[in-house]
């Protein structure tokens, strides 16, 4: 087991963060006298430099941010910004966080964003600062403009799967999901084995064939499209639960659509493109089986706490719950 | 019957406490005193401008859609094709922009970000050379043509040379080291012990820095044709033969989990 003040404090893992901000008063308050009372290079001499010192102090900054408990957070920021100085790209995005969290209203927001610009103006690559200046004009709702943003981050800098995620997010608002499908295979081509990306791309995709006339070739291929990424989540990391429920849900729309469509086209549509042929009906058959199967079993020994079996987050847990409880209820009618 | 006659010096017990000690302890402090000067010498390195940024990422780029063309459609991978390949002939990922293919490389000297990282280099060299030359000289002043200490293991006559060095006796054992020769070995052999005292990445072995140095210098940034570079990935780009990951992953997963 890692030490948890290493572990960053996520939006994904409530109880982790609430546990740090919980130790971070404490924390603060053990640092011997000399840490905070001797300038930075004479400070080594007493005190003991290591990187995990650095990484769980940000870690408890962030901690304390995400629990509002602001003094707090400004100490750890005073800590770091002595250690690795102002100008350092990375206290410069604390800092900024630090004062988007003490903004009042949206007014001091744009503040900060103007303190941004002035940034970005002297040193036009600080990624960190840009994707803090995404960050801010998203939260504030300026989607067009945090589009722009991220838009010139991606000329400047096309590897970079962060800000390609975040731009396909931007879209999915938006309900560009054409563009939001392209932005996904970018991050795709950075990380080809990111299975929660992989599983991603398949929602937007689905939600993509929910917007298309109902039993059109195009859907249908889409749909399959998106039931195969699924399956790819899955062949990545075994028990992915959120793989399997899109699994089941895309299985469940296939089978659906394939009745409907009398003499679905075996053959691949357009070979142009290289596009893959529909699955066959017994296939989709088998795999919403499967997926129905495994959505059981997850839910089952992870509620009996078996082994091995915990980590699942417990919404999405809920959610495949009540699906398979709306399930049997069908069978039952 | 006694084996061949074992060589027999005496020395001065002496010898040990106020050469061999010496020249050790002064070794391991050099070494560490050398890993200070070298982590306060390092300049931070400087920021790319942003064009030569974006001429590297997309050079990245490209070749991760080369790697990881399986990852997306076939219908995708063709217009990311396209699109690079009317970018590389139109020079628009180039840092100076369409205009600068074809002219001269730059000079590396005349650019000064580059003579601020080849002074960076030199002063680490100058950091590793300074005390290694005065430690020798020192030795050379003070204790050369002393037979220090006498290896507990027999030896080749070849090792003559590395362990006696500044003792001119032909007959002397090999097993015989001299002051310099002392000197030599914890030049090379003290690199543990300044992992066990400073860390794994220290800065103290001068041998480690000059192959690393070197290294640096072979790969010096900024030389090479960039436009030459992107066609060449443009030609790999255009022979990549495209399948998908995809293609049949539904039999695959009911293959593996026994559906």
């Amino acid at each position: 087991m890692s030490d948890p003040l290493l572990e960053a404090p996520t939006q994904t893992n409530p109880s982790h963060t609430l546990a740090l901000s919980q130790k971070a008063r404490p924390y603060l308050d053990s640092r011997p006298w000399y840490f905070t009372t001797l300038p930075y290079p004479l400070s080594l001499f007493l005190a003991p430099e290591s990187q995990e010192r650095w990484a769980a102090s940000q870690n408890l900054f962030l901690a304390s941010l995400i629990a509002d408990d602001l003094p707090v957070a400004y100490a750890y920021l005073e800590d770091i910004t002595e250690r690795f100085g102002k100008l350092n790209e990375r206290v410069m995005a604390l800092q900024g966080l630090y004062q988007e969290a003490s903004a009042k209203d949206t007014k001091a927001l744009e503040d900060v964003v103007k303190n941004y610009d002035e940034l970005l103006k002297t040193d036009p690559t600080l990624m960190a600062i840009r994707k803090r200046r995404v960050a801010v004009l998203k939260g504030v709702g300026r989607i067009a403009d945090a589009v722009g943003d991220l838009v010139l981050m991606l000329d400047a800098s096309p590897t970079d799967a962060e800000a390609w995620a975040e731009l396909a997010d931007c879209y999915v608002s938006q309900g560009a999901y054409e563009q939001a499908v392209w932005c996904l295979e970018e991050v795709l081509l950075v990380m080809p084995n990111a299975w929660n990306m992989h599983a991603r791309l398949a929602e937007v995709q689905y939600i993509q064939s929910q917007k298309m006339s109902e039993g059109s070739g195009e859907q249908l291929k889409t749909l399959s499209e998106s039931m195969r990424r699924f399956c790819r989540s899955i062949e990545l990391c075994d028990d992915y639960l959120r793989g399997y429920y899109g699994l089941k849900i895309t299985t469940a729309r296939l089978l659906a659509i394939l009745e409907k469509v009398k003499k679905p086209p075996t053959a691949s549509s357009d070979l142009v493109a290289g596009d893959l042929a529909p699955p066959k009906v017994a296939t989709v058959y088998k795999l919403n089986e499967l997926a129905t199967a495994k959505l059981a079993e997850i839910v089952r020994r992870s509620s009996a706490e078996e082994k091995g079996w915990d980590g699942y987050s417990g919404a999405e847990l809920k959610a495949a719950k009540a699906m398979i409880e709306k399930d049997t209820q069908k069978i039952e009618r | 019957m006694a084996g061949p006659v074992e060589q027999q010096i005496h020395r001065d017990p002496a010898l040990f406490y106020w050469i061999l000690l010496p020249i050790t302890v002064v070794m391991i402090l050099t070494g560490v005193l050398r890993h200070y000067l070298t982590v306060l010498l390092t300049s931070t390195p400087k920021r790319q401008p942003l064009e030569k940024l974006r001429e590297q990422r997309h050079l990245a780029h490209i070749r991760l859609l080369i790697a990881n063309s399986p990852q997306i459609p076939r219908a995708s991978f063709e217009k990311r094709r396209e699109w690079i390949a009317e970018q590389v002939k139109d020079g628009g990922f180039l840092a100076g922009g369409p205009e600068s293919r074809g002219s001269a490389k730059p000079n590396p000297l005349s650019d000064p970000a580059m003579m601020e990282g080849m002074m960076g280099m030199m002063k680490g060299q100058v950091a590793m050379m300074v005390p290694q030359s005065l430690i020798m000289g020192w030795i050379n002043a003070f204790f050369s043509g002393y037979v220090i200490m006498k290896l507990p293991f027999p030896l080749t006559p070849q090792f003559k040379q590395m362990l006696q060095a500044g003792v001119g006796t032909r007959d002397l054992d090999v097993r015989w080291v001299s002051s310099l020769s002392w000197y030599f070995l914890t030049l090379f052999g003290l690199q543990p012990v300044y992992n066990f005292i400073l860390g794994s990445n220290n800065g103290a072995n001068q041998m480690a820095q000059q192959m690393q140095m070197q290294q640096a210098g072979q790969q010096m940034p900024g030389v090479d044709d960039m436009d030459k570079i992107f066609q060449a990935e443009l030609e790999n780009v255009e022979v990549v033969e495209h399948w998908y990951v995809l293609d049949g992953v539904e039999e695959r997963l009911l293959k593996r989990l026994g559906g």
